[in-house]
């Protein structure tokens, strides 16, 4: 065990991040997200139907990270935890980033964009269409209700929509970023007040916050699970969605900050306040949801596999025929089966070598995964077989724009504020935490 | 008097609190002891590395009873229910046991039914996981046992209450009648009895 360390040990104010100490992969994030965002504004006046589904995919893998750094914040207040107060000021960051986040989905409320995504929606504003040119006043689900009259897979629609209806839906996707938002900015501000003063009553006031807003928070990474993915087939449901969904945020997020601490600490930053334990402690967390991760995926499938009702085995028969299979048997072992095995050890969890690969790794199969999620809809939902020809190319290109902007302004804002919060009054406790 | 022969098990020293006994086992670690131990009412964090206790070889043997427990769900279901054995020319394992391939709601009897076995998998992982952890466990610390050289003290039955000890037992390499009991001395170790076992 090394030194113990106290006050004296650490610099007073914190340690401030200078962007140009880390100029070369800010520079790169910066290059590709602007080289991204030249290629989908081409591709978005192009390909506006078959681009809608590479931007949502690309805003969805980002929205995970923003609800995953969302969730730690709010976990380690809420739990009274001490452990992960020197990375505590990652995850707010991450959680912040929330705005720049609603800013990139925005075209998502387009109906140019909405409309291929989401095949109720396009039925809903025939649906509107008809009631207002009606000979009688009709309200909009009648009209639906007559529509299903020669088209019997719209009963559905029907009978779903007091939640699928295109008010509540433009309304729940400001909601879902406006309690983000509220969470991660509260949580942030007090925070930094503490930086101010140094009162203890800031941290009782954000685990008094958490326990509170953890209702609201996850509903709302539900929903917005169930608004955004479910929606492309409005056949289909899953009760198991959203957690399966919160549990891919929570394993990816910790995987990134993992990887953003070795990157600071690589530039010199960090090193008195992050040790081996605070690696393993996170290592530990990530083994933890992918773990978790596989049981809800797999409980998911299962259930769907065995009971074999029509409307649900849609979803599973597209990803496993033709080259979705691959995929998806490449997922259980890229996702779980390899991470499960990598993880199991201790010493792979302390060493920064292993530990960083292991989360790139992790980081690859969520995206993995975020496409296999979204992607698959795409052919059969615009009616154009199972894989639209050279439609990835679209995709890098939203990844890149999407990625590469929310990383650069997230590395470049970390200068902001002190790196960890230097008054907490946990702070020591955490610096020399062995677990 | 008695005349049944005893064995000498070991120094038992007794200290004052938690920190006492935290260094004096950094000192006999330090001597080069190995066969010696601690004795405290409750546990006491970082006692491990003040003993120099390596790592514990437990986890090692948990992993391969788990995958034991894989090995065998997977081995016992494919075998009884799929074609999966014949189809890798395997075949004459299912004529060893009795092959009965149940069909349900259409579901292939090859290894793509596999999801269908995943919970017993899981299961007998976790069941042949906790009995290595339990009897594993139970086999590295020597337990069970009838009783221990130890409650022939009487001075010892403090140590579920309030007493903190170090016993260095006297099959320890190091272990010498006047050595070791001017080591536990300078430990600041009180009390210091010689131990003996009835045998």
């Amino acid at each position: 065990m090394s030194h113990h360390v106290t006050f004296n040990d650490l610099p007073q104010g914190g340690e401030k991040f200078e962007p140009a100490k880390g100029g070369k992969l800010i520079g790169a994030f910066g290059l590709f997200g602007l080289l991204g965002l030249l290629a989908s504004a081409f591709f978005f006046f192009k390909n506006t139907d078959t681009f809608a589904y590479s931007w949502l995919f690309a805003v969805f893998f980002c929205f995970t990270f923003v609800a995953g750094g969302c969730f730690w914040i709010l976990l380690h207040s809420a739990s009274n935890s001490s452990w992960g107060v020197v990375v505590r000021r990652i995850w707010e960051n991450m959680a912040n980033m929330v705005v720049p986040l609603a800013i990139l989905a925005s075209p998502l409320l387009i109906p140019a964009v909405n409309g291929p995504l989401y095949e109720w929606m396009g039925h809903h504003r025939t649906a509107a269409e008809h009631a207002a040119h009606a000979d009688h006043p009709t309200t909009v689900k009648e009209a639906l209700h007559h529509m299903a009259a020669d088209n019997p897979h719209l009963h559905v629609l029907v009978t779903k929509f007091g939640y699928m209806n295109l008010n509540a839906w433009y309304i729940r996707f400001g909601l879902y970023f406006l309690v983000l938002w509220f969470i991660a900015r509260t949580l942030r501000g007090k925070s930094l007040q503490q930086e101010q003063d140094g009162d203890i009553k800031h941290t009782i006031k954000a685990r008094q916050f958490s326990c509170i807003v953890l209702l609201p928070y996850a509903l709302a990474v539900t929903f917005a699970a169930y608004d955004w993915l479910v929606g492309l087939d409005y056949n289909w449901f899953s009760t198991m969605w959203g957690v399966y969904i919160f549990a891919g945020c929570a394993w990816a997020s910790m995987a990134a900050s993992i990887l953003i601490v070795i990157w600071l600490r690589s530039l010199g930053y960090l090193q008195k306040v992050v040790t081996d334990e605070h690696y393993h402690l996170m290592g530990k967390l990530l083994f933890a949801f992918t773990v978790f991760w596989a049981y809800i995926s797999f409980s998911q499938y299962f259930l769907i596999w065995y009971a074999n009702i029509t409307e649900e085995t849609r979803f599973y028969l597209t990803r496993n025929t033709e080259g979705w299979r691959e995929v998806s048997i490449f997922i259980l072992l890229g996702h779980f089966i390899v991470p499960f095995l990598f993880l199991l050890s201790q010493q792979k969890k302390k060493n920064t070598t292993y530990i960083g690969l292991g989360c790139v790794w992790i980081l690859f199969m969520h995206v993995v995964d975020m496409y296999w999620n979204v992607i698959p809809e795409r052919g059969p939902s615009l009616g154009v077989g199972v894989v639209v020809p050279y439609a990835w190319v679209q995709d890098i290109a939203a990844f890149c724009a999407v990625f590469g902007a929310m990383g650069f302004l997230y590395l470049r804002g970390l200068a902001k504020y002190s790196l960890y919060p230097w008054r907490d009054p946990r702070l020591l406790e955490s610096v020399n935490v062995v677990n | 008097m008695s005349t049944t022969l005893k064995r000498v098990h070991g120094y038992l020293a007794e200290f004052d609190s938690v920190k006492d006994l935290y260094h004096a086992a950094e000192h006999v670690r330090d001597a080069g002891y190995q066969r010696w131990d601690v004795h405290s009412p409750f546990p006491i964090h970082g006692m491990d590395d003040a003993m120099g206790n390596p790592r514990s070889k437990l986890p090692m043997l948990v992993f391969c009873g788990g995958i034991t427990g894989t090995t065998v769900a997977f081995t016992l279901e494919t075998i009884t229910q799929t074609n999966f054995w014949s189809h890798i020319g395997l075949g004459f394992l299912q004529k060893i046991v009795e092959t009965y391939p149940t069909v349900v709601q259409g579901k292939p009897t090859d290894i793509w039914t596999l999801p269908a076995f995943f919970p017993v998998m899981f299961e007998l992982t976790i069941l042949f996981s906790a009995f290595t952890t339990l009897f594993g466990l139970l086999a590295l610390i020597g337990l069970p046992r009838w009783n221990h050289p130890l409650f022939v003290s009487k001075n010892f039955s403090k140590f579920s209450d309030d007493g903190f000890f170090v016993c260095i037992e006297a099959r320890d390499p190091k272990f010498s009648q006047e050595g070791t009991k001017s080591l536990l001395e300078k430990a600041g170790g009180k009390n210091i009895e010689l131990v003996e076992d009835e045998i």
